[in-house]
């Protein structure tokens, strides 16, 4: 059973093709990751799925079903671009966007309160949303998505802005309904974030899907040809080297790309003849890298 | 039609919480009624007294003009002139008129000194010469209180004629009958008396529409651009269509203005018990039911049709200041409207009228104008009506797909062209 399920999608604007041919599924009650560079094509997919525009061509299901308005009722969208009435007062606001998503304005009150002991901001319920700082809001939004108990909820971008803290409490919350069986799809251009909590992935670029699946396959297909090293000094050694493929500089460490075939020994024998080695730790390949690897492919 | 009662009432109940809808509401009739009371009560303190010199080479018709002046300032200190004069005339004050039968220059040049150093207000030159060439000079520092200076013309010709008929032997109380006047009293084919009154209040009831329309039109473009700017829009559109949107929007504020004409009608009827009896008196004997509910009818498709309108602009721009250059054409067929709205009531029958009735910008008020003071063929009525609601239906379609690609679109003003395009996007 699919939650979500795209046939040959496309969409363009003007002559800009925003998605291209894009098929993929979501299976019910997984997470999915929705991964890809600013303009990929990200946030056009999602408002497709929830009819804010139509495809130009191919089909989506929604729930095993073709597309229905009713089954807004049963989504959560927190949209990557925020926005909430600045005038309102907080709970007015989500009472507003409870019912409209088909609760009862008193049940909407109830589960607003609820919401917003859970995430720290109860104090706040009738203060104005511009008197609140951009984390509140965030979270007001948050809860936004979640109030009506939705069974798919889709969060772009959804700890952008947010401080580790605050962003480890959504996260808990979003675990906490994975549990519950609903589906989640995340859409990030931030891999490193989502990386650990998804279930399955969606790699896209320029509108086009570069890679899917599994996220454990999509890792094991990679294979362990990727090697973190943490040094100090010179890294020049990394350069015009045979053994290296590619490399990405992340400040603290390195990450590599070995070329097929070589031999990670012989890279550490090098790299402690030109720089104090902390750390040297074949592993599997980040999402980011792996994403690197196959654009870089596919653009050449 | 449930989410569109969803967003009207957070429409409504947001906006009648505004700081500014209880300034307005309680400023715009304060500001009118100042507009009214203030001026005549200034004019009522003033005027203070007049020293006024005819000069005249017969000492009967200096005599005659200086009676009709004197029986001028009594009359308004008597409020005994025609309602309307009395009404609009200012304050002349106590008034001396001495009558000079020295018609020598020197004497002239030496009066026109004493009004220019404030020893005199006014010298009435009505000599011979003066008389014969149907021209008199008024030697006068207020040369610009032409309401008062056309009363003193007024009473200074009938002084003429008075003594034109003196000549010819008639008497005194002969005269007065001449002068005797007649009213002519204009009535509505409807039966319904007091035309001036009916005047008044359908004039009053245009200038509430176009004000109310003017002003919740305007902030109907704000709320629009800042759900855009504050982009509360893609979660909104994420349960709920454009055009519901927009209709709940529409209907929202709509209630508001009637909220707001409401409270108005209340602060005039209210104050007492016997103002409300007498004010219903009043206005039966002026107004009937029917042009009551045609306010109501027109009032409201003229709003939803201007809301709509600004929407769609709100819709299509980016900031504050792209919106005024765009609202001001928003409201042209409105000011228009209310330019021609004189000549429509001069001649409510008129071809003018007709189109301006028809044509679905102007309808509202123009319609509204003619059903109050004439009775225009039903058939026209309907086809205003009809027209009206088919052009508003079109317009909130249309305008909720601009909504829709508008606010998903930001950046740059969108061109002709491309506003089409997102017309016809599916």
């Amino acid at each position: 059973m699919y939650t979500i399920e795209m046939d040959q999608v496309n969409k363009s604007y003007d002559h800009f093709v925003a998605v291209d041919n894009l098929s993929f599924n979501i299976e019910q009650g997984s997470v999915f990751g929705l991964l890809g560079p600013n303009g990929a094509g990200k946030t056009s997919s999602i408002r497709m799925m929830i009819g804010i525009t139509a495809p130009d061509s191919g089909a989506i299901r929604v729930f095993g079903k073709p597309f229905e308005r009713k089954c807004l009722q049963k989504i959560g969208y927190l949209p990557e671009e925020r926005g909430l009435y600045k005038k309102m007062k907080m709970l007015d606001q989500l009472i507003f966007l409870g019912e409209l998503h088909g609760m009862t304005s008193g049940n909407a009150r109830q589960q607003a309160i609820e919401w917003c002991g859970r995430l720290e901001i109860s104090e706040k319920l009738n203060n104005k949303v511009e008197e609140l700082s951009k984390g509140m809001q965030q979270k007001i939004q948050f809860i936004a998505a979640l109030l009506h108990d939705p069974d798919f909820i889709i969060m772009d971008e959804p700890f952008a802005g947010l401080d580790p803290v605050n962003a480890d409490l959504l996260k808990d919350v979003l675990l906490d309904m994975k549990k519950k069986g609903k589906t989640i799809l995340f859409s990030t251009h931030r891999m490193d974030q989502v990386e650990k909590l998804c279930d399955a992935i969606c790699l896209i670029n320029r509108g086009k899907a570069v890679l899917q699946g599994n996220l454990k396959q999509v890792k094991a297909a990679h294979g362990k040809d990727s090697v973190q090293i943490a040094y100090e000094g010179d890294g020049a050694f990394l350069q015009k080297n045979p053994s290296v493929r590619s490399y990405n500089d992340y400040g603290n460490y390195v990450e590599v790309q070995l070329a097929k075939g070589a031999d990670p020994q012989k890279l550490l024998r090098l790299a402690t003849q030109h720089a104090r080695i902390d750390r040297f730790e074949l592993a599997e390949p980040s999402l980011e890298a792996i994403f690197k690897d196959v654009v870089g492919k596919t653009d050449a | 039609m449930h989410k569109i009662l969803i967003f009207a009432k957070r429409e409504y109940l947001e906006r009648v919480r505004t700081k500014s809808f209880i300034v307005m509401t309680f400023l715009i009739p304060a500001l009118a009624l100042g507009g009214f009371v203030v001026p005549s009560l200034v004019n009522r303190g003033g005027g203070g007294s007049k020293h006024l010199v005819v000069i005249s080479s017969d000492a009967r018709t200096g005599a005659l003009i200086r009676e009709q002046l004197l029986k001028l300032s009594d009359d308004q200190r008597k409020g005994a002139l025609p309602q309307q004069l009395q009404r609009s005339l200012p304050q002349i004050g106590a008034l001396t008129v001495d009558v000079d039968t020295n018609t020598s220059d020197s004497e002239r040049a030496s009066l026109s000194e004493k009004v220019n150093q404030k020893q005199l207000d006014g010298v009435i030159v009505a000599t011979k010469e003066a008389l014969a060439s149907k021209n008199v000079p008024f030697l006068t520092r207020d040369v610009s209180s032409f309401l008062i200076n056309s009363e003193f013309e007024r009473a200074m010709n009938q002084a003429l004629r008075r003594d034109l008929l003196k000549s010819k032997g008639l008497t005194d109380q002969e005269i007065e009958n001449a002068f005797q006047t007649v009213d002519l009293a204009a009535q509505s084919p409807t039966g319904l008396g007091n035309p001036q009154a009916l005047f008044v209040v359908v004039f009053g009831m245009a200038m509430i529409f176009y004000i109310v329309v003017l002003l919740h039109g305007i902030s109907v473009m704000r709320a629009v651009l800042e759900e855009k700017t504050s982009r509360v829009m893609e979660v909104l559109l994420s349960t709920a269509q454009a055009k519901e949107m927009m209709a709940g929007k529409i209907l929202g504020v709509g209630a508001v203005g009637l909220t707001q004409i409401a409270i108005w009608a209340l602060m005039v009827l209210l104050p007492s018990a016997a103002g409300l009896i007498a004010a219903a008196d009043m206005l039966k004997g002026v107004i009937s039911i029917k042009v009551i509910l045609y306010f109501a009818v027109f009032f409201l498709l003229g709003f939803a049709l201007y809301s709509t309108l600004c929407a769609a602009v709100g819709a299509m721009v980016n900031s504050d200041q792209e919106s005024q250059q765009l609202q001001f054409l928003v409201m042209m067929p409105m000011v228009i409207s209310v330019f021609i709205m004189f000549n429509i009531i001069q001649s409510p029958g008129g071809s003018l009228a007709l189109w301006a009735s028809l044509f679905p910008l102007t309808a509202p008020l123009i319609m509204f104008l003619r059903v109050a003071l004439q009775a225009p063929p039903w058939w026209q009525v309907a086809i205003s009506i009809g027209l009206l609601v088919a052009t508003i239906y079109g317009l909130v379609v249309v305008c909720g797909r601009i909504y829709r690609v508008g606010i998903l679109m930001y950046g740059k003003r969108p061109t002709l062209p491309e506003i089409m395009k997102w017309i016809r996007y599916a």
